[in-house]
């Protein structure tokens, strides 16, 4: 079957700055494939070039067969762009936001009434389809930018941050949607910082940083990339420095880092039973106030690809 | 792409009628300006202070009588300066160097042509720089003209009757079947009249042009700033389809604006603007220039305050030094050469020029061509800017 996304070799500088390097994966239909990685890691940037909005330096951007450089109108009419903002106007109404763009985006005259019904439908807001946008919650302005981005029938909708600010009702009304919608054969690329969310919906994963993919594959196949080691995060009080030295010496533990003033994480295999050892080490140094063993997951597997420093 | 082009002015022009910029800045506030200024200063000529240009290479009677009523005009003196130049080269180059506002020419035989009712032509030279002396030389032979007609007439009704050909000019004369002998009246501008309220009908029009067209290119970068033009964008639509949408709908709400405001001139104080169709044409040049002008601006802003302030800069500045504001006449001699460099003051002299000469589309041909390449120089270089910014 032919992929609905193929992109290779994308690369985008500014001025010397690399802010895209070599990047390249393929999204099959009916695939959801996410792209995690931290601020500033060069997530929208490849999104943009994806959706036509940069020209990349270097790659090719392939969408339902049609080459985006080549034939940018027929690869866009196969693209459903969903912006991290709510990108539509705030003094239309719901109706008239999504029949504007029905028409701008070329459907047939006689075919946009029954389209923006059917859309609104589908993102449950036929009730408020009148009323005007800056009426509408925060919930209700995510699915109909969702929906903005589905009145031409792409094959493949491109979402960045798609629940931002949204409250959990919304947020699982978002995720029920666009697993229907990968369900019926869409494709779909998903940015979020949530990993739950991208664990959720997402077939494959692509771990994003510095530009580059640093890891992609499955949620099991990343999580396995770290070794099974478990998390343990711990609280002390007292000198958490020397805690922290002595912790490093502790054979089984693999990276010991501080997160916070009084907050340690260790990564370590066979995390709980490596626990009582823990609290003996850092004993008469710190007073253990909490601890948590966590088993791996994606997080502590992206968070060992990309490290814990912050990224602005 | 035309549909796409069509859905992005009609909801372009939608918002602008819907928050009433639409009526606020292309209709009320030029109209209301222009009617103050009107209610102000109307009817009043501006005081002028012109240089004409005498060459009488005729040496006969009607270059005489014209200086001497010239001369005699208490309404003209310290106003009217006539210079006599010996040529037409010679009026030409004074005319070219600024030295005289316009220059009125007797051909050799003038006189005696006239006399033996043959009729005769003047010369008037004129300058878009100086269009109220153009206005004074082309009323001085507007008179000269019916006192020409009158007298030709005269003199071929008297050979037809009989009276011998060296008899005639005597005869004409000695009856004053030519009509009373050249004079010329307190108002040297009438059927010509340049009064303030077309003049800063104009200024208004001219101004407001920007704030019109302005707002629609605002928009485009409160668009890039909510991101529906990069939903747009990522469309199914060539990239220049959202641009192209605000600036039809931006010149089309300033044609509207500045036709209102010619029209309010006209029906509120019975102004005339000049021959109606060199007035729309000379009135397109500007809208046009003022549309390529504010997208030059919004192709190099980063948002859309920093727009609004470069525009709103922009406007002033060249309304200031184009005669919108403060008439050309009364700048030094350099602020009027920089004032070449505003679209407002080729308009403005263009429109004064029309209205009063009652010239046609040929008087205002220079004005409507600088106009023209100030409007492709400008397109051009907002293409070149949208192209490494927001189409990068």
């Amino acid at each position: 079957m032919t992929d609905t996304l193929t992109c290779a070799n994308l690369s985008k500088s500014y001025g010397g700055v690399v802010a895209v390097r070599d990047v390249g994966f393929t999204i099959a239909p009916g695939e959801a494939y996410g792209l995690l990685g931290p601020n500033g890691a060069g997530k929208t940037t490849t999104i943009s070039m994806l959706v036509g909005l940069l020209k990349p330096d270097t790659g090719t951007v392939v969408v339902g067969g049609a080459d985006l450089s080549a034939d940018p109108m027929a690869a866009k009419a196969k693209i459903g762009y969903v912006p991290q903002e709510i990108a539509l106007y705030p003094d239309l109404t719901g109706r008239e936001n999504l029949r504007f763009f029905c028409r701008l985006f070329g459907l047939p005259r006689k075919a946009v009434r029954a389209r923006v019904e059917e859309v609104l439908d589908l993102v449950g807001l036929a009730d408020r389809a009148d009323a005007k946008l800056d009426t509408y919650s925060g919930g209700m302005k995510r699915r109909i930018n969702i929906g903005a981005a589905l009145l031409h029938r792409p094959e493949l909708l491109i979402l960045d941050e798609p629940t931002v600010g949204v409250d959990p009702q919304s947020r699982k009304s978002i995720l029920d949607g666009l697993e229907r919608l990968v369900a019926d054969g869409m494709a779909l690329l998903y940015t979020s910082h949530y990993m739950e969310e991208v664990e959720r919906v997402c077939d494959r994963i692509a771990i994003v940083d510095h530009g580059s993919i640093v890891a992609e594959g499955t949620r099991h196949e990343l999580v396995a990339l770290v070794g099974g080691a478990d998390r343990i995060e711990l609280t002390l009080d007292g000198d958490v420095d020397t805690a922290l030295a002595k912790l490093r010496g502790l054979g089984g533990v693999t990276e010991a880092v501080r997160t916070a003033a009084g907050s340690v994480r260790l990564i370590a295999e066979g995390g709980r039973y490596l626990l009582p050892s823990v609290i003996s080490t850092v004993d008469g140094i710190a007073a253990v106030t909490a601890v948590e063993v966590v088993e791996p997951d994606l997080e502590a597997t992206f968070l060992h690809l990309t490290g814990n420093t912050l990224r602005d | 792409m035309v549909r796409s082009l069509l859905t992005v002015s009609a909801l372009e022009l939608r918002t602008r009628v819907r928050d009433r910029t639409a009526l606020i800045i292309a209709i009320i506030v030029p109209v209301a300006m222009a009617t103050l200024f009107g209610v102000a200063l109307g009817g009043d000529d501006p005081p002028l202070r012109a240089t004409v240009g005498m060459v009488d290479l005729d040496g006969g009677e009607f270059p005489a009588g014209v200086r001497r009523e010239v001369m005699a005009s208490t309404e003209l003196d310290g106003v009217l300066t006539l210079r006599d130049l010996p040529g037409r080269a010679q009026a030409q180059s004074a005319l070219d160097a600024g030295d005289i506002g316009a220059a009125i020419i007797f051909p050799p035989g003038f006189s005696d042509s006239v006399g033996a009712g043959q009729g005769g032509k003047v010369d008037v030279l004129t300058s878009a720089d100086t269009p109220l002396a153009g206005v004074v030389a082309n009323a001085v032979v507007d008179r000269i003209s019916s006192l020409v007609r009158a007298r030709t007439l005269a003199v071929r009704a008297s050979l037809d009757a009989g009276v011998p050909a060296g008899e005639v000019k005597e005869f004409v004369e000695r009856n004053g079947a030519a009509g009373p002998a050249l004079t010329l009246e307190n108002d040297p501008m009438a059927g010509g009249r340049v009064d303030l309220s077309v003049y800063y009908g104009a200024g208004m029009a001219a101004l407001f042009a920007f704030f019109v067209v302005g707002a629609s290119f605002r928009s485009l970068l409160i668009e890039r700033k909510q991101g529906t033009l990069d939903r747009m964008r990522a469309g199914p639509i060539h990239g220049w389809v959202p641009i192209a949408g605000k600036a039809v709908v931006g010149f089309a709400l300033a044609m509207v604006s500045v036709c209102v405001t010619w029209a309010s001139s006209v029906l509120i104080f019975g102004s005339t603007w000049g021959d109606p169709v060199a007035v729309f044409t000379l009135l397109l040049a500007h809208v046009l220039a003022a549309t390529a002008i504010t997208m030059l601006v919004a192709s190099r802003a980063r948002t859309d305050a920093q727009a609004d302030g470069v525009i709103m800069v922009i406007s002033f500045v060249a309304a200031f030094f184009g005669g919108s504001l403060v008439p050309l006449y009364t700048l030094p001699d350099l602020l009027q050469k920089i004032a070449l460099f505003t679209p407002n003051a080729w308009t403005t002299t263009g429109l004064t020029g029309l209205a009063g000469s009652g010239a046609g589309l040929a008087s205002v041909a220079v004005p409507i061509g600088v106009l023209c390449a100030i409007a492709a120089a400008a397109f051009g270089l907002a293409a070149t800017g949208f192209r490494k910014g927001l189409l990068g």
